[in-house]
């Protein structure tokens, strides 16, 4: 229990270090850091919206965050989770135009929850049973899948799913009533933050409280002995593959019925590769996923927020940089905390042994 | 006293867990052979990978001559004339043995032939037969080991630490190790000879360091001393040798292999026409230098790999294409050879590692969710009853001892167990007292009625276990005879191949 508190300690550390970092990167535009964050800071906590907003983009990043976390479970790199997320989201777009009409609310988001989650959980099983029935590297399969399902959706945005308009690559508007409700006035917030909290709990309990997740984490820490203890790993890379694409294509229901009421190009083109940084930082934890994720979500907004900035021209892009410089500082803390820890240990045995 | 060549004082190395040494000060003078004894985990590799400057040192001094010096990688301990052998070989398989000597040590252009004829002095002098110009991972591991002699004498090293270097050797080959050390310290070289065997420091040593828990616990000149007083200091008690029934076994046969054949395809049998038979309360060994067919035969019987022909038998059924699951729900309990590997999961808790073997019995499962209380329960227990060093089920495998690990593994296979286990090499470097345990759970379990099949290097714990011992050697069985019907000569030819001239009558 100590030494987790410890990994929190450092954690915290490692993103203090990194926004002081890349604060004085700010220096270099000319601007003070600390009035700009100040002000920024202001608007973000005086404004519900924005507080709002925090959560809105938190969302997609949990999801993403946790079909590489889950996989990194059974010591596997799931790298397409950009992927599976937009196959989910072809399936929440497709499902919301085709029967937003004919079927209650609750019914059809029911529907779409589902459809997204078999969508994403689809595109992950081809490539865990590539993994388990070839041997195929599953971090370059599932990263070239990525590029595959892309071109897909656009080929769709371009025939079959293309506005009724058929003037640009997007689909029609889904209709209010397939709307995720929104569950705090004035904000954008809607159901899916409580779903993908619910999802980061779930996947925690299924990997640390039952006989599945017992299998996933010991193929990923021995599959030799594993196997000598009647499991296959090949199930077992199959499984997990499909549950970290349901995951990721659960995000493909938030963002099409929660935010973007429509499939466009290049949607959300970056979660998934925020969910491995995201992932990575909370160490393969699921619950942790939720907070790093938040943390994230924070940084997004206070980036955006900066850019609204009147009259000091600091381009919205500066987020990128100061989530690039937070996840360095988070590698090197690892680093740190090994050296200290060993340390420690050292003193402590020497001590004990006089 | 002359200035001791190498001399070591009052060092001490933590690990992060764990003192390997403390305080410990040895030396060795010109031409002894200094042999470091105690049991495993007793600190002894510890303190040669300081000097050969594979590791730190926390506090003390290295003297090398009288002087005192700074080793900080084994650059510099070859620099100062210091080799060391490694337990594990350090050697690149798909290189010649000549590439491999002269690795390290040699700059731009290379003239092979110049270096073959120097080497092949160097190997004439000593007696050693080993091509140069073949791949070493071709090479049997006997010859490995002196390749690595090799690598030594071509850096004229006046100082060679081995690290349990017999562990590997049949009888025979160890007789030449031994000559080999003679004559090297014949020649004004030392030599620190690490080991758990008795037998071979009173063979060979000047003088001996017995170590134990990090510390020095003695040293001691061979004329002055014998093998009870060394065994009493290594483990600080007196050992009683477990007392076995002598009874004939009688019982139904459990496991029964009729012309077991492993191939694969375009290579040498891995195993050919392996027929026996167990019967319950029976311990059949098997004897063999390591790497003739044992692993793969445990592999066959416990579902790893499937043979290509015959058929084995488990109280009468067919399991030969039965999955490793079924397996282990008919009661097989399996203590593999490498429990790094097979055995266990270093990074997961004890209970984790108990419950791996059950993880499809739903026993230990209330709809799918793991019954912690009932499998932490029953860990606590298992950790009491075999005597494990844990503070309780919640330690990670990893951050047990080896002996320790073992008797976690070794509990939960023996209550697998029903009907058979299978036991390989699992006293393998174990400390005594950890042998002593694992033995006195075998001979319980033979009392339960159980059969064990027991795969062994030391032929003394074969002789002190089994009931009955086939030797093995390139995947054949070269016969099956009563404990006690064969002579230590006559198994060690077994073990090289050569068949008995006088049949023996079978068993």
């Amino acid at each position: 229990m100590k030494s987790k508190s410890n990994v929190l300690l450092y954690n915290i550390a490692a993103v203090v270090i990194g926004l002081v970092i890349s604060g004085l990167l700010l220096l270099f535009m000319k601007v003070n850091p600390l009035d700009v964050c100040g002000q920024a800071l202001q608007k973000i906590v005086t404004d519900k919206y924005n507080l709002g907003e925090i959560l809105v983009k938190a969302t997609p990043l949990i999801f993403t965050s946790l079909a590489f976390a889950f996989t990194y479970n059974a010591n596997l790199f799931n790298i397409g989770a950009q992927g599976q997320f937009t196959m989910g989201a072809i399936i929440a777009v497709a499902l919301s135009l085709g029967l937003q009409d004919s079927l209650p609310t609750w019914l059809l988001l029911l529907l779409v929850l589902l459809g997204s989650f078999a969508g994403g959980a689809a595109v992950g099983g081809l490539i865990g049973g590539a993994k388990a029935k070839f041997h195929a590297n599953e971090f370059l399969v599932s990263m070239m899948s990525t590029y595959v399902i892309t071109n897909f959706m656009d080929y769709l945005l371009r025939t079959s799913l293309q506005e009724t308009k058929a003037e640009y690559m997007q689909t029609d508007a889904i209709s209010s009533s397939a709307y995720l409700p929104n569950i705090i006035p004035g904000t954008r917030v809607h159901l899916g933050f409580v779903i993908a909290v619910a999802a980061a709990v779930a996947a925690w309990i299924l990997l640390n409280k039952t006989q599945l997740g017992f299998q996933i984490r010991a193929v990923g820490k021995n599959a030799d002995a594993s196997r000598l203890g009647g499991i296959s790993s090949g199930k077992i890379y199959v499984i997990s593959f499909m549950i970290a694409g349901g995951l990721a294509g659960m995000a493909g229901l938030t963002e099409i019925n929660g935010v973007q009421h429509m499939l466009l190009r290049d949607f959300n083109a970056s979660i998934g590769s925020y969910g491995i940084g995201i992932a990575i930082l909370a160490n393969g934890n699921p619950l942790g996923c939720i907070f790093a994720s938040l943390l994230f979500g924070f940084l997004n907004v206070m980036g955006t927020t900066m850019g609204r900035l009147p009259g000091l021209n600091i381009p919205a892009s500066i987020i990128e940089l100061i989530e690039g410089v937070v996840m360095i500082c988070v590698i090197i803390s690892y680093a740190v905390r090994y050296a200290m820890d060993t340390k420690k240990k050292k003193a402590m045995m020497r001590k004990a042994g006089v | 006293m002359a200035v001791p060549v190498v001399e070591m004082r009052h060092v001490t190395k933590c690990f992060a867990k764990v003192i390997a040494n403390k305080d410990v000060s040895l030396a060795v003078g010109e031409g002894e052979v200094l042999a470091l004894l105690g049991e495993n985990g007793a600190g002894k590799s510890t303190i040669m990978k300081i000097l050969y400057g594979l590791y730190g040192l926390d506090e003390g001094e290295i003297l090398i001559r009288g002087q005192q010096v700074q080793i900080k990688n084994p650059a510099d301990a070859m620099a100062r004339g210091i080799a060391m052998i490694q337990q594990h070989f350090s050697l690149v398989p798909t290189h010649t043995a000549a590439e491999n000597i002269i690795l390290g040590n040699v700059h731009g252009y290379i003239s092979l032939k110049d270096h073959n004829k120097r080497l092949e002095k160097i190997a004439k002098e000593y007696g050693f037969d080993v091509p140069m110009d073949r791949p070493v991972g071709e090479l049997a591991v006997g010859q490995q080991q002196k390749v690595e002699i090799l690598k030594a004498l071509y850096i004229n090293a006046g100082v060679l630490i081995m690290d349990e270097p017999t562990a590997v050797l049949t009888p025979q080959e160890s007789e030449h190790l031994m000559q080999f050390i003679k004559d090297f310290t014949a020649k004004g070289n030392s030599v620190v000879f690490i080991t758990h065997k008795m037998k071979e420091v009173m063979e060979v040593a000047d003088r001996i360091v017995v170590m134990r828990n990090g510390v020095v616990v003695d040293e001691v000149r061979r004329a002055d001393t014998d093998e009870q007083q060394l065994a009493r200091l290594m483990i600080g008690q007196e050992i009683v040798p477990p007392v076995r029934d002598q009874k004939e076994c009688t019982g139904d046969p459990v496991l029964t292999l009729q012309g077991v054949c492993l191939q694969e395809k375009h290579a040498a049998p891995l195993l050919s026409d392996i027929s026996f038979t167990i019967r319950q309360g029976e311990i059949f060994g098997i004897a063999g230098v390591s790497g003739n067919g044992q692993d793969d035969l445990c592999d066959v019987i416990c579902g790893l790999k499937k043979p290509t022909a015959g058929q084995i038998l488990l109280a009468g059924q067919d399991i030969t294409g039965a999955s490793i699951r079924r397996r282990n729900a008919c009661g097989i309990g399996y203590v593999p050879v490498d429990r790094y590997r097979d055995g266990m999961v270093m990074d997961m808790t004890l209970s984790e590692n108990i419950l791996l073997k059950r993880c499809f019995d739903k026993d230990w499962f209330n709809h799918g969710f793991i019954r912690r209380e009932k499998l932490d329960r029953y860990t606590n227990q298992l950790i009491e009853n075999h005597r494990v060093k844990a503070n309780d089920c919640h330690d990670t495998a990893g951050s047990l001892s080896g002996g320790n690990q073992q008797k976690v593994v070794l509990g939960r296979e023996v209550d697998l167990a029903s009907r058979l286990l299978i036991l390989n090499q699992p006293t393998r470097g174990l400390d005594m007292g950890a042998v002593d345990r694992i033995h006195h759970v075998i001979l319980e379990e033979k009392a339960n009625r159980k059969a064990v099949l027991l795969i062994s290097t030391e032929l003394s714990e074969i002789f002190e276990m089994c009931d009955r011992i086939a030797v093995m050697h390139g995947g054949k069985f070269m016969g099956i005879y009563r404990n006690g019907q064969l002579t230590t000569q006559q198994i060690g030819l077994l073990m090289a191949g050569v068949p008995l001239e006088e049949e023996v009558q079978n068993a």
